[in-house]
């Protein structure tokens, strides 16, 4: 099995310029604190019922049920195909279409298509549609009145768990580990769905969770009447809601790149990760997600007693404020993954069970290009990323502080916006790979 | 030259084949590639002036010599020999080059370093990794 830390791959990035991390690293420094002395002094983005509607016609097929079912229908079916291919096709990682589809086109690939056409998964879940044909069985979803006050927190569990399959679990790029994480996701959330109700999907599915928040950066948005609108990212982002455990699924997104990328520095692989087992993996993942989240809760604390707010109400305000740090890691780790190994997912859907002459697309017996980005392609695309993710991040939270307390001063927001600094430089360190 | 290249070609479905894990492959594959091996390694050729020769050993799950991460400069003619005590399968990610480990035996994999990136050397059965090849 391959041992690069991400589920699968042939290749990793090569160390961003020292050049490159340098400028980045004093770019963010530079405009976190312009941001705090020069940016608005009054709350500027619109709010939840800010946007500009789109047409009713087109609201009537996006919100009908027949484009979701259409949808989770394609989805189910294309699920089912990738378990069966998981389990009857070759079982050679690298021929087997399951563990690219899974790791590199689903799970990559649907953090670029939330950001372009907005909550992609909730629409269409076919694991929403399993629980619509089981329903009968439970009817009346006895667990129903208890989901409003786990908040967001099931999500987090639930990611935490994948990212556990995905980045730690020895065995991870097996077809076999696959079909039976497939089946055991999908098992666990429509049978919990049954008890919970279909609510549970939005609070409780880590991937539609996911979706959910990365399309907050979206220019996709649902008024607070209900229309479907166009409006500006920011305000989007500063519109979610500030569910409890909100900070936490940020947080574990955010903690679980970070190890990602800790896991392919020579620090780690000679260091702490040498054993490369699942001990060390474990504490890995869970220490990055730790210190994400101390510091995260340090500094939001920290801003919230400067201001003379209550502490406890913090961490969930500024939580969306991250959300565009951890999508500048996700593509600064991901982006070529996704462009480079991904071609290996169309080259192996075009015969999924490795039979005989088999060739849908004619593509089968081509070879992943792993040329066709260049590496400094890659290195300004991961550079701007976290730059431009530092950037959006530092905007949210100076407008959020300007919401919680009008004129709020600049120096009460330092504690948080130094934390963003940690999170930005820390991550360019991460690509540097120290 | 052009010999070696087919042996080489007509080694590498052989060792894919091994990939699959199937034991009878595996005994059929130690008895026709030994051979190839033995003719890849016969006449052990200098990388040449402007090649890039990388040496590991491996004895006992240890590994020693160039490991660790090895840089190459883009374009770069490398040669890499691996020298072990068990029978296992050199793999070159990203590259996608196999050559057969025989116990006691120099296995060569001589490549043009054309595509950048961090590429990992491992031994196919054990997963131990021998080195991280760095090409830019």
């Amino acid at each position: 099995m391959t041992l690069l830390a991400h589920g699968v791959g042939s290749r990793t990035d090569l160390p961003i310029p020292l050049g490159l991390a340098l400028y980045g690293a004093g770019a963010a420094i530079l405009i976190s604190f312009a941001a705090l002395l020069l940016f608005w002094r009054a709350p500027k983005l619109g709010g939840p019922s800010s946007g500009r509607p789109l047409p009713a016609g087109a609201q009537r097929v996006l919100d009908g049920p027949v484009l979701r079912r259409c949808l989770q229908a394609v989805a189910l079916a294309l699920l089912a195909l990738v378990i069966a291919a998981a389990v009857a096709g070759p079982g050679e990682t690298a021929r087997n279409l399951a563990p690219w589809a899974l790791y590199v086109t689903f799970w990559v690939g649907l953090v670029p298509v939330s950001l372009m056409v907005g909550p992609v998964w909730r629409v269409a879940n076919p694991l929403r549609l399993v629980h619509r044909i089981l329903r009968p069985l439970a009817p009346t979803a006895p667990g129903a009145h208890r989901l409003p006050a786990l908040g967001l927190w099931p999500a987090a569990v639930s990611l935490l768990v994948f990212l556990w399959f995905e980045l730690v679990y020895p065995d991870r790029a097996g077809p076999g580990t696959v079909a039976a994480f497939l089946v055991g996701y999908a098992a666990v959330h429509a049978g919990l769905a049954l008890w919970f109700g279909e609510g549970w999907f939005a609070s409780g599915d880590g991937f539609e969770v996911c979706s959910t928040l990365i399309a907050r950066l979206s220019p996709w948005a649902r008024r607070d009447d209900g229309r479907l609108v166009l409006r500006n990212p920011l305000a989007n982002a500063t519109a979610t809601p500030q569910a409890a455990g909100l900070a936490a699924v940020v947080v574990v997104l955010l903690g679980s790149t970070a190890f990602d990328g800790l896991s392919r520095t020579v620090w780690w692989q000679t260091g702490p990760g040498a054993a490369d087992d699942p001990l060390s993996g474990t504490l890995g993942l869970l220490g990055s997600v730790a210190v994400i989240s101390l510091l995260y809760l340090l500094g939001t604390r920290l801003s919230g007693r400067l201001a003379g707010q209550p502490a406890g109400i913090q961490p969930r305000r500024y939580a969306s404020s991250v959300i565009p740090i951890a999508l500048g890691y996700t593509v600064a780790h991901y982006f070529s993954l996704l462009l480079l190994d991904g071609q290996t997912t169309w080259i192996l859907a075009s015969n999924p069970f490795g039979a005989p002459g088999v060739d849908l697309f004619g593509t089968y017996d081509d070879a992943v290009d792993l040329t066709a980005v260049s590496p400094d392609t890659i290195a300004y695309v991961q550079v701007g990323g976290v730059v431009a993710g530092h950037v959006a991040g530092v905007t949210l939270a100076h407008e959020q502080a300007l919401r919680s307390q009008r004129h709020a001063r600049a120096s009460d927001q330092l504690p948080l916006v130094v934390v963003m600094v940690l999170f930005t430089v820390g991550g360019l360190g991460l690509l540097f790979g120290f | 030259m052009t010999g070696r290249r087919i042996l080489v070609a007509a080694l590498v479905p052989l060792a894919l084949a091994g990939c699959a894990g199937t034991t009878a492959s595996a005994g059929q594959e130690a008895a026709t590639t030994s051979p190839v091996v033995t003719a890849t390694t016969a006449a052990p050729e200098p990388a040449g002036p402007t090649g890039q020769r990388i040496e590991v050993q491996v004895a006992g799950g240890e590994v020693s010599g160039d490991t660790g991460r090895v840089p190459v400069p883009l374009g770069e003619l490398v040669t890499v020999v691996v020298t072990g005590d068990v029978a296992d399968e050199l793999h070159l990610h990203g590259y996608d080059r196999t050559a057969d480990l025989v116990p006691g035996q120099p296995a060569e994999l001589s490549f043009d370093a054309t595509i950048p990136g961090v590429f990992q050397l491992e031994l196919h059965e054990a997963g131990t990794v021998l080195l991280t090849l760095q090409v830019s």
